[in-house]
């Protein structure tokens, strides 16, 4: 199979692209059951169980009824960017996963043909997911001003500001992981982490930046406790109020893909990817079982995280907006700046 | 393949230029204009300038462009109104000039076309990211240095301009009776300090304030 050989490589990545898009929407059903079961035990009730075996079919069955709705568009000039809107909400959000690395290399020993888990690999995949993440703002934006209803303008303005601020504590968060891994490859940060048989994350070494980067990415995916702009009792439904059916969808969609990615950041620059402990010491490097743990590993990482959301989601209770801006920028931003000072201290006295 | 990569590129930001130029709606045209910056990013990847790239959609089209369309949304920008009669001239003035525009770089590409100067064809590594933060923090340090404290004049400028600077707002009410106003009220630079300041009647209250109080009493006559 030759690689290089640039139709090939086209439909390969075609294939790749599908699965992991695939893979994705399923985990995005599985992520909306569980976050009303979970919220549901921590309120003390049981969340939806009827539809299916435990409510198994429960987003499915979501799915369908959202999409017999009325699709109401507003009688203004702006139909083209209503219709805009959650289209680039939703593109950006999932083109920002091809970065990934889903697993190590794996060998296909009757193909002969040795290929990265990963969709795209190139050397400014970090630059590349803050700039779709910055991006992604117009969705809100736009969703916000093109619904002709004052009280989306502002639920959207009040986002997009929101985000923009926390997009700085963001980036600034994550110099300190590519201070000390020197390079913006993500799937070299993640081969950096296969030290110490497996062990050697990243969060030992940047313990503050992890948090930073989690407080940064919670406000950026606009969850409690920073959803201010779409909380129902404040502005209606925030910038999505007037989008009804498939595009209110697509808003849904787009707010748990971002978790999704936001949760694949973190595994794969603090937790170690796809790293499992003493992986590589039971099975070996290059056998097809070590590739199944470790995508296994991968995925229960994610998973942690989008337990971390939906349990912040029931247990704490919401900002007010200026306390939000307040904590962006006067606590957050500064304390990235320690972080990368300190950083880069550490480095330019251990590096030889 | 690269060049169509390049035809299909070139032919999304030309097409959003002229988007951008010809839409009466300004948030359209804000809009046409990010993807002309998006197309040009895909430009400079095929240049083998991938951080170029990246920071241009990063700093350009998600953080300037999303203050442009901040202005526009707020100050709730309509439609332009259509060109006056004595600025009719303008147009075949225009086309004159972009007709020598045209002329000129045609006759540049040509006479560099038909010089015997070849460029290295190699891939030099200048725009990796390496390259571009070494060179950054030491041989262009002091542009670098003072860049960013020409972007922090502008924010002190910007902020200072914006800054209210009257003590309270010229439409606010007083209320006839005696008056106890708190202190930071009267001094805004005391924040945050509630020790009560007593007036006696309206009127002192009012120049406290500074509230222009005869104005509306003559409305009332």
């Amino acid at each position: 199979m030759d690689w290089n050989n640039p139709f090939i490589h086209s439909l390969l990545v075609i294939v790749a692209i599908t699965i992991a898009f695939l893979t994705i929407m399923l985990l995005v059903a599985a992520t909306v059951l569980a976050e009303r079961r979970v919220l549901a035990l921590i309120q003390g009730r049981l969340g939806p169980n009827r539809v299916g075996y435990g409510g198994v079919l429960q987003p499915f069955a979501d799915f369908i009824k959202t999409m017999m709705k009325e699709d109401l568009v507003p009688d203004q000039s702006t139909r083209f960017v209503f219709l805009l809107a959650p289209m680039i909400a939703v593109v950006t959000a999932i083109m920002a996963i091809i970065v990934y690395p889903f697993g190590p290399t794996i060998t296909i020993p009757f193909l002969n043909w040795t290929f990265p888990l990963v969709i795209a690999r190139f050397d400014v995949a970090l630059l590349y997911v803050l700039g779709v993440t910055s991006v992604g703002v117009y969705g809100i934006a736009l969703a916000g001003w093109s619904s002709n209803n004052k009280y989306s303008l502002m639920g959207g303005l009040r986002s997009s500001a929101q985000m923009i601020s926390y997009e700085l504590a963001l980036g600034l968060s994550l110099i300190g992981v590519i201070l000390i891994c020197g390079t913006l490859d993500i799937y070299n940060i993640v081969e950096q982490q296969s030290g110490w048989y497996g062990m050697q994350w990243n969060i030992i070494y940047q313990p503050l930046g992890f948090i930073l980067y989690l407080i940064a990415a919670i406000a950026e995916t606009n969850r409690v406790p920073f959803d201010l702009p779409e909380a129902e009792t404040e502005l209606v439904a925030g910038f999505h109020t007037e989008y009804s059916s498939i595009k209110f969808l697509l808003f849904f969609n787009a707010e748990y893909i971002n978790m999704i990615t936001v949760s694949m950041l973190a595994t794969t620059l603090f937790w170690g990817g796809w790293n499992v402990p003493f992986a590589e010491s039971l099975f070996g490097r290059g056998t097809f079982l070590f590739a199944l743990i470790s995508v296994l590993g991968f995925f229960v990482k994610i998973l942690a995280f989008l337990f971390l959301y939906i349990w912040l989601r029931g247990t704490l209770p919401r900002f007010r907006f200026d306390q939000l801006m307040d904590f962006g920028w006067k606590f957050l931003m500064p304390a990235a700046i320690l972080n990368i000072i300190l950083t880069a201290t550490f480095v330019f006295f251990t590096t030889p | 393949m690269t060049t169509i990569l390049f035809i299909i590129f070139a032919g999304l930001a030309i097409g959003c230029a002229i988007a951008m130029v010809s839409q009466s709606n300004p948030l359209y045209s804000a809009i046409s204009l990010i993807g002309v910056f998006i197309a040009l990013a895909s430009l400079y990847v095929t240049l083998a300038a991938p951080f170029i790239a990246a920071v241009q959609v990063i700093v350009y089209a998600g953080a300037i462009m999303v203050l442009v369309i901040f202005v526009i949304m707020l100050l709730n920008v309509e439609h332009s109104e259509p060109r006056r009669k004595r600025l009719k001239f303008l147009v075949p003035l225009a086309i004159g000039m972009a007709a020598i525009l045209i002329a000129e770089t045609a006759f540049i590409l040509y006479s560099v076309q038909t010089s015997e100067n070849r460029l290295p064809g190699n891939i030099s590594d200048v725009g990796l990211t390496h390259s571009i933060g070494e060179g950054l923090f030491t041989g262009y340090l002091l542009p670098f240095e003072v860049t960013s404290v020409l972007l922090l004049m502008a924010i002190v400028g910007a902020m200072s301009l914006a800054r209210r600077t009257t003590q309270l707002s010229a439409t606010a009410r007083v209320v006839p009776g005696a008056q106890v106003l708190a202190m930071d009220i009267v001094n805004p630079r005391a924040v945050g300090d509630l020790t009560a300041v007593e007036t006696e009647t309206t009127d002192e209250a009012a120049h406290l304030l500074g509230v222009d109080f005869q104005s509306d009493r003559d409305q009332e006559e």
